[in-house]
């Protein structure tokens, strides 16, 4: 355990405890734990952690530094007595590690987690995937501290009723998505059947419509008179505008309705029925 | 009456940050807006970021003189050719960025996120890579369309911890896919058909970690136009902390009779980075 004491001027502003294994964060916006409100202070300025077996003290990239017995540092090691200068305001560093008794290792101050926003950075696949994995099996053991090797759990689900399955693993792939069909049964389109392949079919007079409305010369469709989506398998119907007049086996919709096998749609006077088609 | 759009957009340097990593630009005449946020040291996130804006605009301008999307890389299914331009552009400035930072030493590990709309009519393609978001804000509600690339949302999609955890965790500016960090990069695409009236706000993080849905939509809606709310929102960001840069464009679909087309335009018709 180290304190760390908050100065300006040597009035102490602030008493604070490190401990092994924690972190303290440093800077001028709120959700540091060491908050300094001066504007010589950048938002996430500088922290002070615990690194394998000592205390270091490391700079976030700040605009006026992190200043350590007045030389300027991005990462050292501290010892008992130092003083860490961040703008106007001095923390010193009293190392109380040796007074500590092993077992009195109890954080009883364990400082949160907190955002830290420092630059962004990108990682790659590989590193992301570990990164991952390492979260579920954490997230996998913290549930069930006394539960068996993570490997037994989903494939002992059932067989051993003593022990709770482990949360099972990301949702199996969806069963085999059906693609839905329109086929058209009166008026002018370009195509007869119409397969709602994509995400999204839009029913129109527009040229990047998927279904093409004709209409005539004196009563012309609006560009998107009507929307096909598709979300997870399902598919719904909605109309854009109303003087699409869109109807539903025969009755208006007024939002957008979900499509059962054998509907038939109308749009400005084109009717479809749809279905799945394998 | 046709549809059109009123667009305004602006960057700012946040309160903390001394150089700006992100920039945008947006060509009305092809309906194509882009927002990317750099990253990477010694001022390489700010070269990420530009290469990152001149490649998609220019796809666009090239596709629009050829009148044709020309294809990078695999074509995705399901989705309209228009989201499929906006996949193949995304592609074209993941390479440009990549064949960047492994020429030059200074730029190694720069890289960019990036979201881009582009607008034809009624017709929205929308497409991402990392930690900036796309909003669609309609009538009184606002949506936001784009799932952040990122390790914490990761985490929260997959079940592995909540949204509360995610908003303290520690990782939250790790992002796991950006421009020019591998060969190859997928964006995320969407088609969707827009209403007159409809704002789309295309935001890097800088905003979004600050200024949350709700008041997002409430500055929107009652700011009088639309560049005056890309400065507000800019405004309400640094006045919550706003570490980062921060960086917005609004893009409202409007009906507009033709006369208004042809005399009086407002707002310039293309910006390209800055």
């Amino acid at each position: 355990m180290a304190k760390l004491y908050l100065k300006f001027e040597q009035a102490v502003l602030k008493e604070v405890t490190v401990t092994q294994g924690g972190m303290v964060t440093i800077g001028r916006l709120p959700d540091n734990m060491i908050q300094v409100d001066n504007l010589a202070v950048s938002g996430h300025h500088t922290k002070i952690y615990w690194e394998d077996d000592h205390y270091v003290v490391e700079d976030n990239n700040s605009l006026n530094g992190t200043f350590v017995n007045n030389q300027r540092v991005s990462k050292v090691t501290l010892k008992d007595g130092d003083n860490v200068l961040v703008g106007k305001h001095t923390i010193t560093f009293k190392d109380e590690w040796h007074e500590d008794q092993p077992e009195q290792r109890v954080p009883t101050q364990v400082m949160p987690a907190v955002p830290q926003m420092e630059a962004t950075v990108v990682l790659d696949t590989k590193k992301a995937k570990e990164l991952m994995a390492q979260a579920r099996a954490l997230k996998e053991g913290g549930a069930f501290p006394s539960a068996a090797p993570a490997g037994a759990g989903p494939t002992a689900s059932g067989t051993m009723p003593a022990v709770r399955p482990a949360p099972p693993p990301p949702p199996p792939p969806p069963p085999k998505e059906r693609t839905g069909m329109l086929t058209v049964l009166e008026g002018k389109t370009d195509q007869p059947h119409y397969l709602l392949s994509g995400k999204l079919t839009v029913i129109g007079k527009s040229a990047m419509a998927t279904i093409k409305l004709k209409g005539s010369l004196f009563r012309q469709p609006p560009d998107v008179a009507a929307i096909v989506s598709k979300r997870e398998g399902k598919y719904f119907v909605a109309s854009q505008d109303k003087k699409a007049n869109l109807k539903v086996n025969g009755a208006e919709l007024g939002h957008q309705q979900e499509l059962q096998e054998g509907d038939t749609i109308e749009v400005f006077g084109v009717k479809m029925s749809f279905e799945y088609h394998d | 009456m046709s549809l059109t759009v009123q667009v305004a957009g602006k960057s700012d340097l946040g309160c903390v940050r001394t150089n700006n990593e992100d920039n945008f630009g947006y060509d009305t005449r092809f309906g194509i807006f882009v927002v990317c946020d750099g990253m990477g040291g010694q001022a390489a996130g700010e070269v990420a970021s530009k290469i990152g804006v001149d490649t998609i605009l220019e796809y666009f301008r090239k596709a629009g003189a050829a009148a044709k999307y020309p294809i990078e890389g695999e074509p995705l299914e399901g989705v309209s050719e228009r989201a499929n331009a906006l996949a193949s552009a995304i592609r074209l400035a993941n390479k440009t960025i990549f064949d960047a930072a492994s020429k030059n030493a200074g730029h190694a590990g720069m890289g960019s996120t990036v979201v881009a709309a582009l607008v034809k009519g009624n017709f929205l393609a929308i497409a991402h890579v990392g930690d900036s978001r796309i909003y669609l804000i309609r009538k009184d509600s606002i949506q936001q369309l784009t799932n952040d690339h990122s390790l914490v949302m990761e985490q929260v999609r997959r079940g592995l911890i909540t949204p509360e955890e995610a908003e303290k965790s520690n990782m939250q500016n790790i992002i796991i896919r950006a421009l020019g960090s591998e060969e190859t990069v997928e964006a995320d695409v969407d088609d969707m058909v827009g209403q007159p009236g409809d704002i789309l706000l295309l935001a890097c993080d800088g905003l979004t970690k600050y200024v949350k849905d709700k008041m997002l939509l409430e500055i929107v809606k009652n700011a009088p136009t639309l560049q005056v709310a890309c400065e507000r929102l800019i405004q309400a960001a640094k006045d919550a902390g706003g570490d980062d840069n921060i960086t917005c464009i609004l893009v409202r679909v409007v009906e507009e009779p033709w006369y208004r087309r042809w005399f009086g335009k407002g707002s310039p018709q293309w910006q390209n980075s800055i």
